[in-house]
């Protein structure tokens, strides 16, 4: 019975230990970036509409407390109303249709040198023969650690 | 405590000998109902007279009136059991059970007896019928989660994941009647298709078991156990009726069991059906997003489950024979606003009817024949287990386009179908004094077939087969030396798989070109791997100590292996990776059992490290604008264990507290310093039951109230979110009424969980990511007449 009790008392000694230490022997990155297009010059903003043919530079600001890695723009097609945004306005959704040739953008880019701070800018042509209607357009930014944040926002191309 | 009774009964029942008249006895005997097999030493207590059963198990009370007697029956290790009889006095047949609710033991492979359980080395918990009657929740996992060390992942209220000392998925065998369960474990979504009806045996064996199990037992093994054989002549069987507020759910449960002489038959149909569950919340904020919850309803969470299962066995001497059927078949919504991380808008008027299963659902079928042979030649005690087992999962979601993939033609998002054939032999035998031989080996090959307009793994084949020496050398009475050997080789096929849709790609040229996709190309994979262990067991007069070192291994799945396709639920492109190499683990455990007259003490740590632990982890980079998870490995250490002490006060008051802990930490690769995914918090439970007197026809009225305790929860790896603490208060009342008989009662059981509807969040579940706290205050009734 002894024995059990020493052998408790040890364990406990040891979780205590560990359970104390832990905080402080690492530098762990415990912290996601950020992502916001709430700013004067985040584009696009909620309702937005887009031109076909023109081209517009999609900015939003990210942040992380050690090193930003990577961001991706996704637009994609809401013809269905099958998701919504993030954003505190609401966009009026025009009716459900079917696509024939929407607009599919997806790509990825690094964000070399360190940055803690970083404004994506990418200038972003609408196709002049895309569909016209609602549109999603997803941001999402990773860290050197593999946290991510994600933004997005509801648009419309039109004529 | 016990034989303080036992004296004060013998010695008031002496002295009323006595005085008695000669008139009448009671003649009869003793079994052990698993084994058939005469105890000998069984007290037999009535008002006017005692028995002790002779080494054939019979007994004889002489000296009684020619009236009612109740007769006490108990010996040390047993359930004690009181009956009722009346004259005239007829030849008495009293079979009892093995007690195994609280008591911490040991046990390898099915030959269950009481001492061998304790010269094991390897730590283990078993539960009995009465604990998991007392305990049972929604699904198998949530009942056993009450021991310590044994945790869950929950999706929903009606399914859950076994989760081991902090590690799930496929590093945790499930073994029913001496067969591995095959299914979709790997999936995040996928809950164990077992019918928790029906089981009344369960072992848990906390620690690593290869040797005996093969892949997958890394982290442990819940062995559900085959229920005992019926006793000779008899029909026996159940019915369960369970209602409950949180979810509205039904649930009916009928068993039935019959032998004559040789031939035995059991069968069992359970149906359950259950409505979306409450939370304690009115809205789910997760991220930006904000979700309001109609009347608290989590939305489409509803879902239904038919199983039936059936029997047929032989046993004739050492010979024994079962066979088993069992088909269990569920359906379960996922929660509309959010299909894992994605967030989803409906037409579907989901708050129309929380009984409703809407897409997104996902429907599981697993059928299961398995048969379970054992016999004697001379020294040789065989057993064979086969099994076919058969696991058809299918998810389906609202068709949506996604990236360069259009809209699919129907809802069926991802199917799989399973087909998994085993067989295992082993032999115990006794080549020279002092030692017991196990030999084993064991055979399984998987055909796993895909389809849905989503992919994530490919279509692959696995063989398997594994080799085992296990050696127990008893040094002496008291102290036991075993040490076991194994081989294992596999191979794997994976299949071709490319895109139905094509996808833009760069062509080299500035421009693009439309291309068919090819996800995964077929390889051919051989694994082989040496897994071991060596334990010392040392059994004290009221003291157990054992020690225990074992390495074991876990091949990689087709998943971890070959994935390559976006998993937009998760807004995650899943990457696996064809070099990785078997998972191996070592673990030192150690296991003291103090038990005495007053309650018992248990203390259990282990030290465990991994050389190769394989986890999905979340690169910096993109694919097609999806964050690149890769399966990776790593250096995993981890150290933990359980403590729990019980002790019965006034005979009436029992008192129980247990404590958990898991320290897991990567000492290399991408996420070093960080933890494993999915560990559970420091945890505790307090739970004190007050046993009442029996009254006329209400037996065994029990009250229980349990306290949880969990601490914060800290240590999490990217994609994790750190969870706080929380303090639930849970009280079941439990009682038996005497209808047909005081063996066969009707026994109720009413349970409030949650009592004060707290809203807290469990780091482990399903639902965790999107911030969805867990089910509100619960009631519940379960009516269970024995007949």
């Amino acid at each position: 019975m002894k024995l059990v009790f020493k052998s408790i008392s040890l364990f406990a000694l040891i979780i205590s230990l560990v359970a104390c230490s832990s905080d402080d022997d690492t530098q762990k990155d415990e912290q996601k970036p950020t992502i916001s297009i709430n700013y004067s010059n985040g584009f696009p903003q909620v309702c937005d509409e887009l031109k076909r043919g023109e081209t517009y530079n999609f900015r939003a600001l990210v942040t992380d407390n050690q090193e930003l890695a990577s961001y991706s723009i996704d637009i994609h097609h809401n013809f269905d109303h099958h998701t919504h945004d993030d954003q505190e306005g609401t966009c009026e959704l025009e009716p459900k249709k079917d696509p024939v040739n929407p607009l599919i953008y997806m790509e990825n880019f690094s964000i070399e040198g360190a940055k803690t701070e970083y404004e994506i800018n990418i200038p972003i042509t609408i196709p002049a023969d895309a569909d016209t209607g609602n549109y999603h357009c997803a941001y999402s930014v990773t860290d050197q650690t593999g946290w991510q944040a994600r933004t997005s926002v509801d648009i419309k191309i039109v004529e | 405590m016990f034989y303080k009774i036992l004296s004060a009964w013998l010695g008031f029942s002496l002295c009323t000998l006595a005085f008695a008249q000669n008139s009448s006895h009671i003649k009869g005997f003793v079994v052990d109902e698993k084994t058939l097999q005469p105890i000998e030493g069984v007290n037999i207590i009535v008002e006017n007279g005692y028995a002790i059963s002779t080494e054939k198990g019979e007994f004889n009370i002489k000296n009684l009136l020619n009236k009612s007697y109740q007769l006490k029956i108990s010996f040390v290790g047993y359930e004690t059991q009181t009956i009722t009889i009346s004259p005239p006095f007829k030849m008495l047949d009293i079979h009892l059970k093995e007690s195994t609710t609280i008591l911490e033991e040991v046990e390898i492979v099915g030959h269950s007896k009481h001492r061998r359980e304790k010269e094991s080395s390897v730590s283990s918990v078993s539960v009995d019928k009465t604990f998991l009657h007392e305990n049972r929740e929604n699904s198998l996992m949530q009942t056993l989660e009450k021991i310590p060390g044994v945790s869950t992942i929950n999706i929903g209220s009606g399914q859950s994941k076994p989760v081991i000392r902090g590690l799930g998925f496929n590093r945790v065998a499930v073994v029913q009647n001496g067969i591995k369960h095959e299914a979709q474990q790997w999936g995040a979504d996928h809950g164990l298709e077992i019918d928790q009806y029906g089981i009344e045996n369960v072992q848990i064996i906390k620690g690593p078991i290869s040797l005996l199990y093969g892949s997958d037992a890394i982290a442990g093994v819940v062995n559900i156990k085959a229920p005992p054989v019926p006793l000779n002549h008899t029909f026996s069987g159940s019915v369960n009726l369970l209602g409950e507020s949180n979810n509205d759910l039904i649930g009916v449960s009928s068993g039935i069991a019959y032998r004559k002489d040789k031939w035995f038959y059991r069968g069992r149909l359970t149906y359950r059906d259950y409505g979306d569950y409450k939370v304690p919340t009115d809205k789910v904020v997760y991220d930006n997003y904000v979700f309001d919850l109609h009347k608290n309803y989590l939305r489409n969470t509803a879902g239904k489950e038919a199983n039936a299962s059936a029997s047929i066995g032989y046993v004739d001497g050492d010979f024994q024979s079962e066979t088993f059927i069992s088909n269990v078949n569920g359906k379960n919504g996922f929660f509309a606003n959010a299909h894992g991380l994605e967030v989803r808008v409906s037409d579907i008027d989901y708050d129309k009817s929380n009984r409703d299963i809407d897409l997104p659902y996902h429907s599981v079928n697993h059928f299961k024949i398995t048969n379970t042979t054992c016999f004697l030649i001379e020294d040789h005690h065989i057993n064979i287990d086969l099994g076919f087992q058969n696991n058809y999962r299918e998810e389906r979601s609202e068709p949506v386009p996604h990236g360069y993939m259009p809209k699919p033609a129907d809802s069926k998002e991802r199917s799989f179908n399973k087909n998994t054939y085993s067989l295992n032999v082993t032999d115990m035998f006794y080549p020279f004094n002092h030692h017991e031989f196990i030999a084993g080996l064991n055979v399984e090959y998987q055909d796993n077939n895909i389809g849905g307009s989503g992919f994530l793994i490919p279509e692959y084949n696995r063989f398997a087969v594994g080799a085992f020496i296990f050696d127990k050398y008893e040094i002496n009475k008291k102290l036991f030396l075993q040490a076991g050997l194994r081989f294992d080789y596999g191979v794997y096929n994976t299949f071709d798989y490319y895109d139905w849709y094509p996808s833009k790609v760069d062509d080299g040229n500035g421009g693009t070109t439309d291309e068919y996709l090819q996800r995964s190309k077929a390889a051919n994979l051989h694994f082989g791997n040496v897994s071991g262990s060596v334990g010392l067991s040392y059994i004290a007069d009221k003291t157990t100590y054992k020690f225990n070192i074992g390495k074991s291994f876990r091949m990689p799945l087709a998943n971890e292996l070959a994935s390559d396709g976006v998993n937009y639920h998760m807004y995650r492109y899943e990457k696996g990776n064809i070099d990785l190499d078997p998972e191996e683990s070592y673990q030192i455990d150690l296991d003291i059992n103090h038990t005495t007259d007053h309650g018992y003490v248990t203390f259990s740590p282990f030290v465990n490290f991994f050389d190769n632990f394989i986890y999905l982890n979340p690169t910096p980079d993109y694919y097609e604008t999806q964050q690149v998870y890769e399966y990776t490995q790593s250096k995993v250490f981890r150290f933990g264990g359980e403590i729990s002490a019980g002790t019965t006060l006034f005979h009436k008051l029992e008192l129980d507290v247990s404590t958990q802990y898991v320290y897991s930490r990567q000492t290399s690769g991408p996420k070093k310093d960080f933890t494993i995914p999915f560990s559970p918090p420091l945890s505790g439970l307090v739970s004190v039951g007050y046993q009442f007197q029996d009254a006329s026809i209400f037996q065994a009225p029990k009250v229980v109230v349990s306290y949880i305790i969990t601490a914060d929860q800290n240590e999490i790896v990217p994609p994790e979110k750190t969870t706080e603490g929380y303090q639930v208060f849970n009280l079941s009342f439990l009682l038996q009424i005497a209808t047909i008989s005081s063996e066969k009662p009707l026994e109720i059981r009413f349970k409030l969980n949650n009592i004060f509807n707290t809203k807290y969040y469990n780091h482990t579940s399903f639902y965790r990511l999107i911030d969805v706290p867990e089910a509100g205050r619960n009631v519940s009734i379960s009516l269970t007449q024995n007949f």
